[in-house]
């Protein structure tokens, strides 16, 4: 079996490299058709390749549990949400708003102007590579079968910090995410009822009575 | 313990009759508004209020006689020339036992009472300041308690006269013929109730000044009732003439507490203590004022030193005091003593209406009628000569002397002013301090008791002329002029006959020699006045260069019966002069005349047996050690203060004098005006000059307009000048120039200041509105802008980095 | 030993970045700028989780990035509301319509 395992290495580092370059390419060419595309159901769509390929990208970054969050929130939850947005605005569902010639010229100016800069900062800054690889082996926390990132997430979210407290001498606990959690929830709250008392049907006053 | 039992029993009597007037003005002033003006709530209320204080008073004064098996009316008079020594070591047994000085000289010539004939105690300390101590303290011996029933019998009385008398204030719309206004007389609403809580409220003050056990409390009460006579005198606030009295008389009051303030602070300062009696707190004894000044036997001990003569403090026994640090006697240098006594006596000239501050007793007429019975005649004018005899051991000889002096030119001096005057109330007035004059006087000479005699006596015939002549005033319909008068006595013959009988009393007169049941046939006024003058005459002999402390009050004598039956005559006797007023007279109601029949019953016979009589003798229990003894001068041409026994000796000389003077006075106003064989009006021709002199009042109000209003109008004018030129000028000029300062500045605030920022302003507006033309309101425009300044700001930074790394 | 680079993901953070922001620069319709606005958020996103896996950021970077998602969540639903009730006042959902700011 270990002898499998090992034959078999190789190719799954090459399944794996492969599958990342494809999500890489699929997300680039999604995000850059959902610029191009005019309409909007059709932005919706691309908007989903875009944002299910990032969700790729981040399981290739071992972030499995944020990558099923990317999934759920976005392609499950916040983009049904746009889709009910274009039903309800939309006087037609293929109503188009051209943009003139002149602003897409100008905007794809800039936005190359923009990208240019980042892959320049991209590519010149040192980031520090492999920087965190040994303190994450060496702590532990992430074993695939406890689940990965999960519970280090949500321990996290408790304020704990197994990647930093777990086995560490004079470690200094509490440098989790307990408050921010909690503003988070309140700001959800809030968003809650701000959106719904946004978005109620306004009364409109009846005409005087003749 | 049945000291305590005593002692408390006397004090919480005499605390009921003082606090319930207080609590009557309370509920009168605070509720008012809910008794109508036709109610007379009020009235009955006051009456009850005083009327029960009369009822304690008299209860403590029995129970007080009782408890001490009336060992103060025991006593024999002869008994008090040696009396001082042996009674100071019974005294001062038993722990509240505080009567050295106005202990019972009378008692001690029998066994020592089981319960002492003074007490005092403290009600409630109201603030303590290291040394100085302010407390409600009450000090009652037989003074007090004569002073209490008096005050509370005459109290009441007038009030259930002044339930008549002011019954036609019981209206809402009250029409005062006194004051002309552009539409006639002015309208009111009727004052009853406002009456009776003023005098409820002086009921109090009275009371708390005769019950009062330090000298302190006695001011705060002695204000009280100067504050209670102003608002009385100017009841009738309208008329001009009734706020020119009241201030007349509360001003000129302040000149007399002035001094009173003064000696305050002398006595505060070299005594440490306001309290009469000893007091013992924490096993530590603080003798009172007069224990200090003098032994028990009231000798006052000299000291001759360099910086002149002093007198040394001393205990209850008669030992130095010691002071705590230096272990020496306490002294204190004689004449302060002499400027304390002249201050408190100053005090007692200005609220007893004493020459020089005599003016004001007069004008004060204009209150009601009441009013001028129980303050300006029984009572509060009493105060004064009830002070100087509580404070009798503090005066020097020097200060009796004065004392002396100014009785007798004040007795003289209104007697002859009473001679002329023809408004009824005004001769009673001038009466009143006449008969003022006749205390002091006999406080002077050493006659300690005869003075507060006649204070007593005084009070009930006094008290009951000014009713009778309310009466008169009231069934007259408020005519108070005596020449408009005459013949009354048919139409009011009770008014007649009980004013009748206070004129007998004031003037003295009586029937000597056939004696029924052993006494003369005297009225009240015949005992007290005979003590005086008895003791007056006694003091001339003693002092030969004083004679004139004699002479004139013999003469006063004279001239109070001739005044007195002047006006009787006037008023009562002959026929009507005015028609008008005879036809409209009528007797007063009976609410009315029931206080004048009681009050003539007291004014005849509350004197009864004279200096043996149980009154003289209540009061002679409280008098101080040593008068008695009388006091010989040790430099020949001093002054000598008779003894008793020494008067006793000229009793009956001087009483047949001044009976004699005073029926030859009575028989001139007969022959003036009873039968009428000499007219008054030639005699008045013949001396116009002495008439008007004695018209306007020996010219005092003049005198004072000269010697202090106009010199005040004077130094007002020179300020008046002073303010207008100097200062003005000097305030005209600083104005100014702060306006020139100001035109400047504005001019620079106007060109400069506002300029800058007007230019600012100007400035930052333009920027704004070339700024504008950005701001398109464009969504995506802004985008944009966010994104271009994104790049250009990372342009820069990798330029700038690029730029450092290269340098 | 990851196949891929930490810059080909820093790239690919910027494309979504840069895309995103072209998208809200370019779409007149509302719910365009709103997708825009998502796509750059999921650039920003995918930065913080390659750094935490590649750097010191550790774990740090995806917390971020968890609270970004609930938080991008949330600004979607307000930006819907705020988008109906656009379209309620001006009947449209062009964004160039509502130019009320004009200054």
């Amino acid at each position: 079996m270990e002898i499998v395992k090992s034959a078999l290495e190789p190719l799954f580092s090459l399944i794996h490299a492969g599958s990342v370059w494809a999500f890489v390419l699929a997300t680039i060419g999604a995000a850059v058709a959902v610029v191009l595309s005019q309409n909007v159901v059709r932005m919706a769509f691309w908007l989903i390749i875009a944002l299910g390929s990032t969700a790729g990208l981040f399981f290739a970054l071992d972030a499995d549990f944020l990558g099923a969050a990317q999934l759920l929130v976005y392609v499950g939850g916040t983009l049904v949400l746009l889709v009910f947005g274009v039903m309800l605005t939309a006087s037609g569902p293929f109503m188009q708003m051209k943009t003139s010639p002149g602003e897409g010229v100008l905007a794809g100016f800039i936005g190359f102007s923009l990208l240019g800069l980042l892959a320049t900062s991209v590519c010149t800054v040192a980031w520090d590579p492999h920087g965190a690889v040994a303190p994450i082996a060496a702590a532990g926390y992430n074993p695939a079968e406890e689940g990965n990132t999960t519970r280090a997430l949500g321990m996290s979210l408790l304020g704990l910090r197994p990647d930093k407290d777990l086995g560490q001498e004079n470690a200094r606990p509490g440098t989790g995410y307990l408050l921010p959690f909690e503003v988070a929830s309140v700001h959800l709250l809030v968003v809650l009822v701000g959106a719904a008392y946004l978005a109620r049907a306004k009364r409109r006053q009846a005409p005087p009575a003749l | 313990m049945d000291l305590e039992t005593y002692q408390s029993t006397l004090a919480r009597l005499l605390t009921t009759a003082w606090l319930l007037p207080l609590c009557g003005f309370v509920i009168e002033i605070f509720a008012g508004w809910w008794s109508n003006r036709r109610s007379k709530a009020a009235a009955y209320l006051a009456v009850f209020c005083i009327a029960t204080g009369f009822v304690c008073s008299l209860t403590a004064l029995l129970y007080w006689g009782e408890k001490t098996e009336w060992a103060a009316f025991a006593g024999h008079a002869a008994g008090h020339g040696e009396a001082g020594a042996e009674h100071a070591a019974g005294a001062h047994d038993g722990a509240h036992a505080n009567a050295a000085h106005h202990a019972a000289a009378g008692a001690a010539a029998h066994a020592t009472p089981a319960y002492p004939l003074a007490v005092s105690g403290t009600h409630y300390v109201l603030v303590q300041f290291g040394r100085l101590r302010v407390a409600i303290d009450y000090y009652i011996d037989s003074l007090t308690l004569a002073m209490f029933t008096m005050v509370t019998l005459i109290a009441s009385l007038i009030h259930v006269f002044a339930i008549g008398y002011m019954g036609d204030e019981l209206t809402d719309d009250h029409e005062d013929h006194e004051v002309h206004t552009s539409h006639g007389h002015l309208h009111r609403p009727g004052r009853y109730y406002r009456f009776f809580a003023y005098l409820s409220l002086f009921s109090f003050s009275m009371l708390g000044l005769v019950l009062a056990g330090n000298v302190f409390l006695v001011f705060v009460f002695w204000e009280l009732v100067g504050i209670c006579s102003y608002f009385l005198i100017g009841f009738y606030t309208e008329r001009r003439s009734a706020c020119l009295a009241a201030n007349k008389a509360f001003i000129m009051n302040r000149v007399g507490d002035f001094g009173f303030l003064i000696g305050l602070m002398i006595l505060w300062t070299w005594f440490g203590t306001f309290q009469f009696a000893e007091r013992t707190e924490d096993g530590q004894t603080t003798p009172g004022l007069f224990q200090m000044l003098r032994t028990p036997e009231g000798e006052i001990l000299r000291l001759n030193t360099q910086s002149g003569q002093r007198v040394v403090l001393v205990d209850s026994h008669g030992d130095p005091l010691l002071d705590p640090t230096t272990r020496e006697p306490k002294t204190v240098p004689y004449l302060l003593l002499v400027a304390a006594g002249m201050g408190i006596f100053a005090g007692c000239i200005g609220k007893s209406a004493q020459f020089p501050l005599q003016t004001w007793l007069p004008d004060a007429m204009e209150g009601p009628t009441p009013v001028s019975a129980l303050v300006h005649s029984a009572t509060m004018v009493a105060a004064g000569v009830y002070l100087t005899g509580r404070f009798y051991p503090m005066f020097m000889p020097e200060v009796l002397l004065a004392i002396a002096y100014v009785g007798c030119i004040t007795l003289f001096l209104a007697a002859t002013i009473a001679v002329v005057a023809t408004d009824i109330k005004r001769v009673l007035a001038y009466s009143t301090i006449s008969q003022l004059g006749y205390m002091m006087l006999g406080l002077g000479v050493g006659a300690w008791g005869a003075g507060l005699f006649h204070l007593i006596t005084h009070a009930f015939f006094k008290s009951l002329m000014f009713l009778c002549s309310g009466a008169v005033i009231y069934g007259c319909h408020h005519v108070q002029e005596m020449p408009r008068m005459g013949g009354l006595r048919r139409k009011m013959p009770i008014t007649a006959y009980t004013m009748l009988v206070g004129v007998i009393a004031i003037c003295g007169l009586a029937i000597p020699w056939p004696t029924v049941f052993g006494e003369k046939i005297a009225f009240s006024g015949y005992h007290s006045k005979d003590a005086i003058v008895a003791a007056a005459l006694t003091f001339a002999q003693l002092n030969p260069k004083h004679i004139l402390l004699f002479l004139l009050p013999l003469v006063g004598a004279g001239i109070t019966a001739f005044y007195m039956f002047r006006l009787w005559f006037y008023t009562f006797a002959g026929t009507p002069r005015d028609e008008h007023v005879y036809e409209h007279a009528h007797e007063a109601p009976a609410v009315m005349w029931i206080p004048l029949v009681v009050l003539s019953l007291f004014a005849a016979f509350c004197a009864v047996g004279g200096e043996e009589g149980p009154l003289f003798k209540l009061l002679l229990n409280s008098e101080p050690a040593g008068v008695a003894a009388g006091r010989e001068s040790a430099v020949p041409g001093g002054i000598s203060i008779p003894g008793h026994a020494a008067v006793a000796a000229n009793h009956v000389a001087a009483g047949v004098d001044a009976l004699i003077v005073a029926g030859l006075g009575a028989f001139l106003a007969y022959v003036f005006y009873g039968v009428r064989w000499l007219n008054p009006a030639e005699v008045k021709n013949q001396f116009a000059g002495l008439h008007r002199f004695l018209i306007e009042k020996w010219r005092f109000d003049e005198l004072y307009d000269v010697m202090f209003t106009r010199p005040v109008h004077i130094i007002a004018r020179w300020c008046t000048w002073i303010d207008r030129t100097v200062f003005d000028g000097l305030l005209h000029a600083a104005a100014r120039l702060a306006l020139d300062v100001a035109r400047w500045d504005r001019k620079f605030d106007e060109g400069v200041v506002d300029g800058l920022v007007n230019k600012v302003g100007d400035l930052t507006f333009a920027t704004g509105r070339s700024f504008r033309v950005i701001q398109t309101g464009r969504l995506r425009q802004y985008v944009m802008f966010i994104v271009v300044g994104v790049i250009v700001i990372g342009v820069a930074g990798i330029l700038f980095v690029t730029q450092l790394r290269a340098g | 030993m990851p196949a891929v680079e930490l810059d080909v993901y820093l790239f690919v953070a910027a494309v979504l970045f840069v895309c995103g922001a072209v998208c809200m620069a370019t779409k007149r319709n509302a719910i365009g700028v709103l997708m825009g606005v998502e796509l750059v958020l999921n650039g920003a996103n995918l930065n913080f989780v390659a750094f935490a896996r590649y750097t010191a950021l550790g774990l740090d970077g995806q917390v971020i990035a968890l609270f970004v998602i609930v938080l991008a969540a949330a600004e979607a639903a307000v930006a819907l509301a705020i988008a109906l009730s656009f379209y309620n006042n001006h009947l449209t959902i062009d964004v160039d319509r509502g130019n009320e700011l004009h200054g």
